[in-house]
């Protein structure tokens, strides 16, 4: 059964770029989550509409038009709690609900919801083209490239910012470069598991890998077998008994999460 | 003396409330200022400008050379008042903080000398025993000491240092500004000390700074003592510092070298 699954040409495109894209937001989703940025994800995800929605009422590639829009909205989310002292949950919400509320104006504009905008919503991995494959692999190269080049200024921010920048750290860089990447690894991720579900994938496997590991190098390969192992089961449970294939693959996530911390409870109880 | 830490008419206001208003002073090689005030002062603000933490007005050049040009940041060990420990268990070995004090390069790998110096600072602060446990499973007062560690492991020539003995307990305290006594003595380190436990660290201080929004004294610390003018002009904050500094232990902190408590 496994072969007759892995044999179709869009399963191994979907299988591709959803492997890659979930180890690239499982590495970002791990300094996310350290720095209480988990929730930035969420609020990208939610200004893809807008992205989504130009690109439909234009003909354009969605992909390739919620690139810059979500990237615009990451630097908005920054420049709100630095400049104007907004709390960073509060600038996420602000412009998670600029982001849904343009993006339905401009759906209800061209004619209100169709399949296609749905398949956005929701996830459509099976329908992910070969040239989104390539952007994948290139999105993984340019994260665990940088994410090896400047290891020590990353975790140096993540850790104590302040003392960062006394090491002269350009933390302001860092931050930029990181909510940046995101918003590619967010925008590369919308067709995998929906605008909906984004965020899951940066969130839940970092947090499992948090429970169960004891360096910083054990989580971020932690975070990255969970995620990657996660979109090979989803997809051939969804496969299996035909649900669809972004809510499998945070289901099975959220299956994760819950087995670590089962492990987490039993190996104190057990003083391991 | 070579002037270290310089700051010219330096100005801080958040939205509407003035923090720091046009403070000016020079503080020179091997100098160990105190710098003390009341309660939201500015003194933890005025550190953050002058390590460029926060924007500020004014001129500060460190080492001679105005802040935004400096770039030896090697020379500066910083130790904040609160620790970087959050809800999250960040999953980072105590060895692997003090790490984060040597100068920053690129990759991912620690090389044999940078950990043997790692360990050198962390023998300074008695630490050494913690390396390989996780930060945040620390009590608060072992992460200060991993935090000293931190600011000391590039072997800076000027520290400075926000209320760093709040979470020490009495024999840690001893230790903490013995260290910072010998540093300062011994190897010339300049030193910056917020603090409000003038009765203990006033035996090593040479200068006190005192802030509350305006730069109220900056002198010596007979001057700071034993001036009744002074006294009187700084209120009640400054003669309780006074009155620690005489009291405690039952001595006076100048000792022997001190004119006027011979008289009394």
């Amino acid at each position: 059964m496994i072969e007759n699954f892995l044999s179709y040409n869009f399963v191994q495109c979907g299988l591709a770029a959803g492997s890659l894209v979930a180890a690239s937001c499982a590495v970002l989703g791990v300094f996310l989550v350290l720095k209480r940025l988990s929730l930035i994800g969420d609020g990208m995800s939610h200004v893809c509409l807008t992205g989504v929605a130009v690109a439909l009422l234009t003909s354009t590639s969605p992909v390739y038009m919620s690139i810059p829009v979500v990237a615009v909205a990451s630097l908005g989310i920054m420049k709100l709690t630095q400049k104007f002292r907004i709390y960073g949950d509060a600038a996420i919400g602000i412009v998670s609900a600029a982001g849904i509320s343009v993006g339905l104006l401009i759906t209800a504009l061209c004619g209100g919801f169709n399949t296609e905008l749905l398949s956005y919503l929701f996830g459509s991995i099976l329908t992910v083209t070969w040239t989104e494959v390539a952007l994948c692999a290139g999105l993984l190269v340019l994260v665990v490239g940088g994410i090896l080049f400047f290891y020590r200024d990353i975790t140096a921010t993540c850790f104590d910012e302040p003392f960062a920048h006394t090491r002269g750290v350009c933390t302001e860089r860092v931050n930029t470069a990181l909510v940046l990447i995101t918003s590619v690894a967010v925008v590369l991720s919308f067709k995998v598991v929906g605008i909906f579900l984004i965020s899951a994938l940066l969130i839940i496997p970092p947090v499992s890998a948090l429970l169960v590991s004891h360096t910083f190098k054990q989580v971020l390969w932690r975070a990255v077998i969970f995620s990657v192992a996660s979109v090979w089961l989803g997809v051939f449970v969804s496969f299996l008994i035909d649900i669809p294939s972004g809510a499998a693959i945070i289901l099975v996530n959220l299956l994760c999460l819950a087995g670590c911390y089962v492990w987490l409870k039993w190996r104190n109880a057990h003083g391991r | 003396m070579p002037s270290i830490l310089k700051a010219e008419d330096v100005c801080f206001s958040y939205t509407r409330a003035t923090v720091l208003d046009h403070i000016s002073f020079d503080i020179q090689s091997g100098d160990y200022v105190g710098l003390i005030g009341p309660n939201g002062g500015g003194k933890t603000t005025l550190l953050k400008v002058l390590l460029g933490l926060e924007k500020g007005q004014g001129k500060i050049s460190l080492f001679g050379t105005p802040l935004s040009e400096f770039k030896d940041w090697q020379k500066i060990g910083y130790l904040a008042q609160k620790s970087p420990v959050s809800q999250t268990r960040f999953p980072i070995s105590a060895e692997e903080v003090v790490l984060m004090g040597l100068p920053s390069r690129h990759g991912a790998d620690v090389s044999r000398a940078e950990l043997k110096e790692v360990h050198a600072a962390m023998q300074q602060t008695q630490t050494r025993e913690y390396a390989g446990r996780i930060f945040q499973d620390l009590s608060i007062g072992q992460q200060q000491r991993v935090l000293l560690a931190r600011a000391l492991v590039s072997k800076p020539q000027l520290l400075i240092l926000d209320e760093p003995s709040t979470a020490l307990d009495a024999g840690s305290r001893d230790m903490f500004f013995d260290l910072l006594g010998r540093l300062n003595k011994q190897d010339g380190v300049t030193i910056l000390l917020i603090t409000h436990d003038t009765g203990e660290v006033g035996k090593h201080i040479s200068k006190f700074m005192y802030v509350d929004k305006n730069l109220v004294f900056f002198g010596t610390k007979e001057e700071f003592c034993h001036s009744p003018e002074v006294a009187k002009k700084l209120g009640p904050f400054a003669q309780h510092t006074i009155d620690h500094l005489h009291n405690h232990h039952g001595h006076c902190p100048l000792g022997a070298a001190c004119e006027e408590c011979k008289h009394d």
